[in-house]
């Protein structure tokens, strides 16, 4: 079964059209990431697959549960790390994951366990008891990504995990997705870091003005554009220069 | 050495860390956790600490007491001078006189004549009265004699002044008219055919104190306006400061509904509500108090039982909760159906000053409307809510009005409440 299935996603805000008639899916246990520029139509996708915008048309499953239909169930099967961090400044990184946990329904034993051993794995320890508004940026995204993977869902929606983060916690971020895909669990992740693609990803897909332009193995895009960097191929993919496989 | 309240400059969390903790034991109702997560970030919040306790608590007394309590002449007894030019009229001066031994005012007897203009001007004293030459040669010869106040006219002290000496000169010049009378072998009723006698009608049939009326026309407007105020800097901070902080993007990836999101932040939004109510009518009765106190006889005929009908505490305290809770559901409904217009707190603030003002006008205005347009108040909104502490208060046995109007605030409670889970469910709600 598909962990992902995104079929037929249109959004128009307005007159814009901002998804047009995306399709696609993601093999359980595989690392998926979804490249374009901004604007391209990238977080708009994720946001209606994890169930926070309505899509004009078209729907997309998690795990065979619609998100339109049922979207409480497919929520309860993704972890969600948005674009921003979504931390309450007010709340400590430790009751910023009590709460979140609260609200996935997770066992008082288990979350106080799991709260404690993502604290330990993120260097976070001494900052469980720290408001989020005093944590750095990159401290506050480790929180956001513990958030995420706190009940180990099965699937992990992740908005540019590692934009504006420093090297060590970025460092630190892209190990724990690594490590978590290991585990058999599926992985999107929406970037512009090359890199973070080059190193993490099985599957790509690139949007630009809200279309899919390619979908498919990172090595197939490497072999159908040449011998060319990374970052090269995107250009040229998002560009129109390369046809979709 | 600093006491910090809240919380270090580090962030480190300290006072409160306890009430964070209580999380991991809560029931896994998505309700409940919204409202402690919502307590828990108010309670750090000084904004709210301030809006919802501190400032009911110390403005109410001030704001209720003072304006009787400056113009109080037992408070601040007003100085008086009498200038007496004829001093055959010395015995009305010792009766002026006589007002500090009742601590009204302080009174400076001086004879002679002059002008003590500047002496009212400088703030000197409130009232100079002025017993004239031929004062009492006027009076022996059967005409009027004339006493000349010189008072400030922009103070109000000196107003006040005049009152309580035109009591003392009403009460020598009725001496004076009672000995004219026998002299002429006639009686006070033959000169003043008509008299007055004003008695109370109540639906209790009783009378009322003073501080039972004042009781009854401050508490309703204080407790409506609280309710519908009180809490509404963290209602706008719900909704326009979530999508602000873009906290409600996270919160709705989990598997939880927007009507149970909502459901526990108006949980939240009504227990600050409640305590905002409850300590603004503590401080209340306590500044009726202390007003009444400033009026009466004496402070020990002020006690609380003057203030509430003792046989009514009952319908008072249940009236009162109602309302408050009623209101502060009510009046944040609406708070959060505006603040989903705006796309920031700053906005959302400028939208809920005007709306506020909207909902205060019905409140301030019950006291003064005439009690034939009580019929209609009562299925107003906001009003409503007003009408029925008020009801709960003065009439509580009266059950038409008392339900008319607790029939009307819960339906227009649902219809503010419907409004506002449509508006929090809609898209631009979260993405601005």
């Amino acid at each position: 079964m598909a962990a992902i299935e995104a079929i037929s996603l249109t959004k128009k805000f307005g007159d814009l059209v901002a998804v047009n008639n995306l399709s696609f899916s993601v093999e359980e246990g595989s690392i998926f990431g979804l490249l374009g520029p901004n604007g391209a139509g990238k977080t708009t996708t994720l946001r209606m697959i994890y169930g926070v915008l309505k899509p004009t048309s078209g729907t997309a499953r998690v795990l065979g549960v619609d998100v339109v239909h049922n979207p409480t169930k497919a929520k309860s099967l993704m972890g969600v790390l948005p674009e921003e961090t979504g931390l309450y400044p007010r709340l400590t990184a430790e009751e910023n994951l009590i709460y979140f946990g609260k609200l996935r329904r997770m066992e008082d034993w288990r979350l106080r366990k799991r709260v404690a051993e993502l604290l330990e794995l993120l260097n976070l320890t001494d900052k469980k008891y720290v408001i989020a508004d005093k944590l750095s940026r990159g401290q506050r995204q480790k929180v956001a990504f513990a958030r995420a993977i706190l009940d180990e869902p099965p699937v992990l929606l992740l908005d540019e995990p590692t934009l504006g983060v420093d090297v060590m916690s970025a460092r630190e971020i892209r190990k724990m997705i690594e490590d978590y895909a290991a585990t058999g669990k599926t992985v999107v992740l929406s970037t512009h870091n090359m890199w973070d693609v080059e190193r993490l990803c099985d599957y790509i897909g690139i949007i630009s003005e809200g279309k899919l332009r390619y979908l498919g193995k990172k090595e197939d895009l490497e072999k159908l554009v040449g011998e060319k960097e990374f970052e090269d191929v995107f250009v040229r993919l998002v560009k129109g220069d390369v046809v979709e496989s | 050495m600093r006491v910090r309240l809240f919380r270090g400059s580090s962030g480190v969390v300290k006072l409160s860390r306890g009430l964070g903790q209580w999380g991991y034991s809560l029931p896994a109702r998505t309700w409940i956790v919204v409202a402690w997560k919502e307590l828990l970030e108010a309670l750090r919040d000084r904004r709210t600490m301030l809006n919802v306790v501190l400032l009911p608590m110390i403005m109410m007394p001030l704001v209720i007491s003072l304006p009787t309590l400056m113009l109080s002449p037992k408070a601040i007894p007003p100085k008086i001078m009498v200038v007496v030019s004829d001093e055959g009229a010395m015995d009305l001066a010792q009766q002026i006189k006589s007002l500090e031994s009742s601590s009204q005012a302080q009174v400076y007897i001086v004879t002679g004549e002059g002008d003590f203009s500047n002496l009212i001007l400088n703030g000197e004293v409130d009232l100079v009265v002025e017993i004239p030459k031929g004062f009492l040669r006027n009076i022996t010869d059967g005409r009027s004699g004339t006493i000349v106040y010189y008072y400030d006219p922009y103070g109000a002290r000196s107003s006040v002044a005049i009152g309580i000496v035109q009591g003392i000169v009403d009460g020598y010049s009725h001496t004076i008219l009672k000995e004219r009378l026998r002299a002429i072998n006639l009686s006070e009723e033959y000169i003043r055919p008509i008299t007055t006698v004003a008695k109370q009608v109540t639906a209790g049939g009783g009378e009322v104190s003073t501080g039972e009326v004042l009781t009854a026309i401050v508490i309703p407007m204080m407790v409506g306006l609280i309710a519908i105020t009180g809490a509404g800097t963290f209602a706008i901070d719900m909704i326009a400061g979530e999508r602000e902080r873009k906290t409600i993007e996270a919160l709705l990836t989990n598997p939880v509904t927007r009507g149970q999101v909502l459901c526990g932040k108006f949980l939240a939004l009504t227990a600050l509500a409640l305590i905002s109510g409850i300590s603004t009518v503590l401080s209340s009765i306590v500044g009726v108090g202390i007003a009444v106190s400033s009026v009466e006889e004496s402070i020990a005929y002020v006690q609380a039982t003057k203030l509430i009908d003792p046989s009514k505490i009952g319908y008072f305290i249940v009236g009162i909760l109602l309302t408050i809770a009623l209101g502060g559901l009510t009046g944040n409904a609406i708070m959060v159906t505006a603040a989903s217009f705006a796309k920031s707190f700053k906005e959302a603030q400028q939208y809920i000053g005007f709306l506020t003002l909207i909902l205060v006008v019905p409140m301030v205005a019950i006291p003064y409307a005439p009690q034939s347009l009580y019929p209609y108040l009562r299925l107003m909104p906001i009003s409503s809510l007003a009408m029925f502490a008020r009801d709960m208060i003065v009439n509580p046995g009266e059950l038409a009005a008392v339900f008319t109007s607790l029939a009307v605030s819960l339906i227009y409670l649902m219809v503010f409440l419907w409004l506002s889970s449509k508006m929090f469910v809609r898209e631009s709600v979260v993405f601005g």
